[in-house]
């Protein structure tokens, strides 16, 4: 009988040859030498493999060298953007100079002057359940956002169908170099100064302690310091992230301020749109439209030629010109002898008596001074209304997020579940995400990365009474199932206390703040163990 | 060294730190994990994980990769152990949804590409000259055993996945063949060559 193949003498070591053929190839070995030969090497060479690869190399077997919870890919692809820009030429040295710790103080939220008061100014905010400032700014930067958001999703969309990982970083560098490579000027230093002869063509983006612009900037300003005085002329917008920013010049375009004092002396030919502590238009400065910020504290001694729309959490001090509105909401409004309102004043405070205004103070429209006492809120319907429809709006949302993300929603309801730990995570991640943002944005391609985090962040802040509601519902209701329904109800329960404790003064707001800190908490909980790459995988 | 026979044979608990769970069968712990318990899956984790991240090792390139493979299969194995159905044992069974995930990987990283490209002659088997059999007979030497370690480390992926899917995961040609989407035949060509191919390359150092 003929001798069998070397493949065929594999398949049998493998224990892969059909039956009869097995029962033949035996009945061979039998007599056959040379094939009971190779069949033995075979079966040792077998062993050899299976053995060689069972004990695994070192590297292999350091045992639990790696956390089960590591970093995902998500995170790893905002750290390496982040090690790029780091890295990136644009920025290199640059870091080194700014001086980060000094420019950034004043958004340090543990600092007592800091950040903490703009977030506790926020909170307050949302503890009243304020949202119309809200909607102002969501219309000035929404569509913005939107588009980011869309290019963003667009982004971590792409990295499900992972793009290779050189593609991936060349892609990022170009991106980094492209960036850098429209009409941008950079300095940096501990002063960056543009000296009164000067005039900057283009963008200019400043870093440094002291930031002094004394010359001519033809192009926006960016700046991130820990001062900015501004005596010469920009002729764009003036962005800034800084403790004190002085305009005494003229800045011809917008500012958006993000800074613990801005104080306008001189002329602006747009608005503001600030989030700052004080913000302070001194008697010669002029504002070309509007302002519309949130400010700590807010005093008006020149002109703005139309509105202003002010959420302060202390006073709001008018002596100026306003071409039309006045709406403010907050603690105290003070209009002077010199006030002048051309069109329509709104207040709405705690108290009447907060409400000054001098007998010389001029208002061209109607006075419409609201006093948020809780009891009198009671008697309009309208209240009943807005409260019907926000009710409605959340369980609506709720729904959407459960149809939309059914894991997650329910993942981050039973995160809810962790307590002290998600309200930990979750003050932490109120207080530190606009330091993050503000961090990141401090990097040119960081800045459209913070705006999609900024709008995570109200988004999440929104859905927090989602979560903590359905939390609290489920727990009261205990339903058996964990159907759909029985989630919505449990939502439907749980935002209905929520909202009705809403209502107990003072008592009210801390809760409501407690929700927004769990939900965030229980939200960040589980989007960090959930945003690992889900791949669907068909696992059998 | 006791790690390694504790992976190597599978649902063995480690000697060390005592805890609840260790004392627990493997059926018992399945049906635990099953229920979502949450200990019952770090216990599974803590006495598989090597066995599945060295598999994820030998499959993909980097170091990187392998454990986010290993994470990924732990992650979704609180959903995927519903289907385990007890006809294999749960090792093997495990190592199976582990190589899925690998493959998935590869396939992932070549943007869709199949990891095989079956051509046309693949199926035929090649007659080889049934040459002495190489050194890979007699290694047994720690060393060696390195050696023949890495050389599979580095051959080709068409021959490596194959070999360590059979040799590693110790699956059948027909499971193979259903993970890489491919004929058995091919398959069995395919562990054939790279058992040549690996003899080729551990020959004349070993000579």
């Amino acid at each position: 009988m003929e001798c069998y193949s070397e493949q065929a003498c594999a398949l049998f070591a493998d224990g892969e040859l059909a039956a009869d053929e097995a029962l033949r190839m035996r009945e061979h070995m039998a007599t056959c030498r040379a094939c009971r030969h190779l069949l033995d090497a075979l079966r040792a060479e077998n062993r050899v493999l299976s053995e060689s690869l069972s004990e695994l190399s070192e590297e292999t077997a350091s045992p639990v060298a790696f956390s089960r919870f590591r970093l995902s890919w998500v995170w790893r692809d905002l750290a390496v953007i982040a090690v790029l820009l780091a890295l990136g030429s644009i920025f290199s040295g640059w870091f080194d100079q700014l001086g980060i710790p000094g420019a950034l103080e004043w958004v340090n939220p543990f600092s007592r002057s800091g950040l903490t008061n703009l977030v506790f100014s926020v909170s307050d905010y949302f503890a009243h359940g304020g949202t119309a400032m809200l909607n102002e700014y969501a219309e000035a930067v929404g569509g913005f956002v939107f588009l980011l958001l869309l290019g963003g999703s667009a982004l971590l969309l792409g990295r499900r169908w992972r793009l290779p990982r050189a593609g991936f970083g060349l892609l990022m560098v170009l991106l980094t170099l492209s960036l850098s490579s429209f009409a941008l000027d950079r300095r940096h230093g501990e002063f960056v100064t543009v000296p009164a002869n000067e005039t900057v063509d283009d963008t200019l983006m400043a870093a440094g302690n002291t930031v002094r612009i004394e010359g001519v900037i033809n192009g926006d300003l960016l700046a991130f310091a820990r001062t900015v005085e501004i005596r010469g002329t920009v002729k764009g917008d003036l962005v800034s992230f800084a403790k004190r920013i002085m305009v005494s010049g003229t800045v011809e375009g917008r500012i958006f301020d993000f800074s613990q004092s801005l104080d306008l002396n001189g002329q602006l030919g747009h608005s503001i749109y600030g989030f700052t502590q004080v913000l302070h238009v001194n008697d010669r400065a002029q504002v070309g439209e509007g302002i519309l910020a949130a400010a700590g504290d807010f005093s008006l001694e020149g002109e703005v030629k139309r509105s202003v729309d002010i959420l302060t959490s202390g006073n709001a001090d008018v002596s100026g010109t306003i071409g039309r509105d006045l709406t403010m909401t907050g603690v105290s409004l003070t209009l002077s002898n010199t006030a002048r309102v051309g069109g329509n004043l709104s207040a709405r405070v705690h108290q009447l008596k907060e409400v000054r205004i001098a007998d010389g103070a001029t208002i061209a429209g109607k006075r419409d001074i609201q006093v948020q006492v809780r009891e009198s809120r009671y008697a309009r319907p309208r209240f009943y209304f807005h409260q019907a429809v926000w009710f409605a709006a959340a369980m609506l949302v709720g729904w959407l997020g459960l149809l939309l993300f059914p894991g997650f929603f329910r993942a981050t309801t039973q995160a809810v579940g962790s307590g002290w730990l998600s309200l930990g995570l979750g003050v932490g991640v109120l207080a530190g995400a606009p330091v993050a943002i503000v961090v990141v944005a401090l990097t040119l391609v960081g800045i459209p990365i913070s705006l999609m985090v900024f709008a995570v962040y109200l988004v999440a802040i929104y859905l927090a009474k989602v979560w903590v509601g359905a939390f609290l519902g489920r727990i009261l209701l205990k339903p058996s199932g964990a159907t759909k329904g029985d989630w919505l109800l449990g939502l439907l329960v749980g935002l209905l206390i929520l909202t009705i404790v809403g209502f107990i003064p003072y008592l009210g707001g801390l809760v409501r703040f407690g929700v927004v800190c769990l939900g965030l908490g229980a939200f960040a909980g589980q989007l960090y163990r959930a945003s690992r790459p889900a791949v669907t995988a068909n696992s059998q | 060294m006791d790690a390694k026979t504790n992976m190597a044979k599978g649902p063995q608990p480690s000697a060390g730190e005592t805890r609840q769970m260790e004392g627990l069968g493997l059926e018992n712990l399945i049906e635990r994990a099953r229920g979502h318990d949450g200990e019952a899956l770090e216990e599974i984790y803590r006495r598989y994980v090597q066995r599945v991240f060295g598999l994820c090792r030998y499959m993909l390139d980097s170091r990187e990769g392998a454990e986010d493979a290993t994470s990924e299969v732990f992650l979704k194995l609180q959903h995927t152990i519903e289907s385990y159905d007890g006809s294999i044992p749960f090792p093997r069974w495990l190592l199976r949804v582990a190589g899925n995930q690998c493959i998935d990987a590869l396939r992932r990283r070549q943007r869709g590409l199949k990891v095989f490209v079956e051509v046309e002659d693949g199926a035929a088997i090649i007659e080889a000259p049934s040459a002495e059999l190489s050194p890979l007979g007699a290694v047994i030497s720690k060393e060696e055993r390195v050696r023949v370690r890495d050389t599979i480390a580095r051959l080709p992926e068409n021959y490596r996945l194959p070999l360590i899917l059979r040799y590693y995961s110790e699956l059948s040609y027909n499971e193979i063949a259903q993970q890489l989407g491919l004929e058995k035949n091919y398959v069995a060509a395919l562990i054939f060559r790279a058992k040549q191919e690996l003899r080729r390359r551990l020959a004349p150092r070993s000579k």
